[in-house]
């Protein structure tokens, strides 16, 4: 008889007890894992996605100009800038862009647009660009054509080969002008980015706007995400804080980063209360075990058992307990995650609008990672070995002679 | 030779409040081989003379020889490791892990000694034959009669090849006939085998089985007879 067996068979002398904790250790684990993951699903999306279709994880502007975005608020695009942010050992991908509006006209239609003038090799590893077009051909270095996005081009009424005529105010209020041909017609998914997009290269932008060598924004990818604090804080030290801002992606979609952590710390109260429901159902289910038993643990320790070893098997039931809620938990819960991390769940209400309005599918995947899972079930397993506390104190302090007259 | 030596025994309960002196100088040796019954009124410290004597509860003075060993100078771990090897234990009832079949029980010492599976296979099938339990090796305790538990405990209790066996009060719940099957089977391990047999019991028709009765009242010896 090994003490497995001994503890396997004590825990199913009452199959309802057992049945109830294992259950609610079941339950517990099951909505933490799929909460955490509706969670970090959520917001390792939502990274992802500002990183890679817009922001990137950080980016320098000229002081003050993210909350005015205007041409005059563009900074020189200078050695120096560059060397600083090359030197940065986690700065993996750069893209300079030259963003504003202008007029664009084709035949008898008329629609302001956002004209983003950029490198289109740097933009196409950032954002895919090119992967997005439907039509025509991507940006080729050096050419003065442009993309143009779906949306607007239907509005418009052109395709590529047509020519598009641009007007608007430069840099220092000198007016601007030209005519440029569409290489290719972009599709993105979000109805605000695919109604005003222009794109084009960032010296054709620079001489429409008469601000030579000029950008508005350099966005930066890293390497290590997960480092991105201690590199914008790097960052900050380096530049002239007088004249630049470092502004990581999350600093500057405050709207969604906002929402997401008053869901997020919500979800986590959600999660505490429950294990400390269920600790104290388990605490419950430990106290009876223990204290009807006390007679027979008097019979074991003086027929010959050490007290610890008898501790021990009662640790054994309490683990194979939660162990049996545990992996039923995970169990059940992998499946799910699995599922919606593939197919991502639709979102609605103000937050798909939020999303929207930022140029992002309202879609949310769950998150499926090792790490997550592996420190619930731990918090689990320290909850039921906190449990033990009280038997195994119990046992130790056992006085054989009382016990026996239980 | 003697294997239990007690000097001066003595233990008081509730000392700081009201003391109760449940055993009060006693001195008394035992032989082995002895068929031996411990009798007195209720409340006369039966029970805490076997409890001492079988290193349960600690004596508020005096000494215990076993075998040599003063078993009132060990620690926690080495008392209860002296039990498992020197001493069995009979109790009045539900001495039995209900979990366990009755082979498990019997085995369940000798586990704890570490001896191998043959061994234990062999031995146990041998003690439940001779308690009259060869047929219910898998049964549970819940499947066995009051008398039926008792026999199982006693083929626990030998397992282990004792120095002695205590037994407090084995019979006290069972029917008569039970209670004499019992006592018969404990007669003849010890006529056969010359297993030392110390109980306690107030029923007379037991008592008149014992080879030698030592009789308390409040904690004293006041006969300790021996029949041949
Ligand atoms: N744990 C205890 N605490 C206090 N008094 C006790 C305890 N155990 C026994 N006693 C007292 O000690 C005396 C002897 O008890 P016990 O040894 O159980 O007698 P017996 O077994 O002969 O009936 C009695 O007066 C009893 O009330
Ligand atoms: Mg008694």
């Amino acid at each position: 008889m090994g003490d497995l067996r001994l503890a396997w068979r004590n825990i199913w002398r009452n199959k309802r007890r057992t049945l109830l904790t294992a259950a609610s250790i079941f339950l517990a684990i099951f909505l933490a894992l799929i909460v955490r993951s509706l969670q970090i699903g959520w917001f390792d999306n939502l990274a992802e996605i500002v990183v890679q279709s817009y922001t990137g994880h950080i980016q320098i502007h000229k002081k003050g100009y993210w909350d005015d975005r205007d041409i005059n608020n563009s900074m020189a695009f200078n050695d120096s800038l560059a060397a600083v942010v090359k030197s940065n050992a986690n700065v993996d991908k750069t893209v300079p862009r030259l963003e504003y509006f202008a007029l664009s006209s084709f035949e008898k239609q008329t629609k302001g647009v956002m004209l983003a003038g950029t490198d289109p090799l740097k933009e196409d590893a950032l954002t895919k660009l090119s992967a997005k077009v439907v039509k025509g051909h991507y940006l080729s270095t050096g050419e003065n054509s442009i993309l143009v996005s779906q949306g607007l081009a239907s509005y418009l009424g052109l395709t590529a080969g047509d020519t598009l005529v641009l007007l608007g105010q430069g840099y220092h209020g000198i007016s601007a002008a030209g005519k440029y041909p569409v290489c290719g017609i972009v599709h993105f998914p979000s109805p605000v980015l695919d109604n005003q997009m222009v794109y084009m290269n960032l010296a054709t932008a620079q001489e429409f706007f008469s601000a030579d060598s000029r950008i508005t924004s350099l966005s930066l990818t890293l390497k290590n995400p997960d480092e991105i604090g201690n590199t914008a804080a790097a960052l900050k030290a380096e530049v002239d804080g007088g004249k630049f801002e470092v502004m990581r992606w999350d600093e500057m979609m405050v709207e969604i980063t906002q929402q997401l952590k008053v869901k997020t710390a919500g979800g986590k109260i959600i999660i505490a209360i429950l294990y400390m429901i269920v600790g104290f159902g388990v605490f419950g289910t430990v106290i009876m075990m223990t204290n009807e038993r006390t007679r027979e643990f008097g019979v074991i320790v003086s027929v010959g058992m050490q007290k610890s070893k008898l501790a021990m098997i009662l640790v054994l039931e309490m683990i194979l307990i939660g162990l049996t809620g545990l992996i039923t938990g995970v169990a059940f819960a992998m499946p799910i995650m699995l599922y919606f991390k593939l197919n991502p769940i639709h979102i609605w209400g103000s937050m798909a609008q939020a999303f929207i309005s930022y140029g992002i599918q309202p879609l949310m995947p769950l998150a499926l990672k090792a790490n997550f899972i592996l420190s619930n079930v731990a918090t689990v397993l320290v909850i039921v070995s906190l449990t033990c506390i009280y038997p195994v104190r119990r046992i130790f302090k056992l006085k054989v002679a009382d016990a026996l007259h239980k | 030779m003697n294997i239990i030596e007690i000097k001066n025994l003595s233990k008081v309960y509730d000392e700081k409040t009201i003391p109760v002196y449940a055993l009060n100088g006693v001195d008394l040796a035992f032989k082995q081989g002895e068929f031996t019954s411990i009798v007195g009124p209720s409340g006369s410290g039966k029970t805490t003379m076997l409890n001492m004597l079988g290193g349960l509860d600690t004596p508020s003075g005096g000494k215990i020889m076993i075998d040599g060993t003063d078993i009132t100078g060990l620690k926690s771990r080495q008392l209860i490791d002296f039990r498992m090897r020197n001493i069995g234990f009979v109790f009045q009832s539900f001495n039995l892990i209900p979990v366990l079949t009755a082979k498990e029980n019997v085995e369940f010492i000798m586990q704890l000694q570490g001896v191998d599976r043959e061994q234990r296979d062999k031995r146990t099938l041998e003690l439940l034959q001779s308690v009259g339990l060869g047929e219910k090796i898998n049964t549970r305790p819940n499947k066995l009669s009051g008398g039926q538990q008792q026999r199982v405990a006693v083929a626990r209790a030998l397992a282990s090849k004792p120095k002695f066996i205590l037994a407090d009060e084995p019979t006290a719940n069972l029917d008569s006939k039970s209670a004499e099957n019992l006592l018969e089977i404990m007669e003849k391990l010890n006529r056969e085998e010359n297993i030392t047999f110390i109980f306690s019991t107030h029923d007379s028709r037991v008592v008149a089985k014992a080879r030698r009765v030592v009789t308390l009242e409040d904690g004293k010896i006041v006969s300790d007879v021996s029949k041949n």
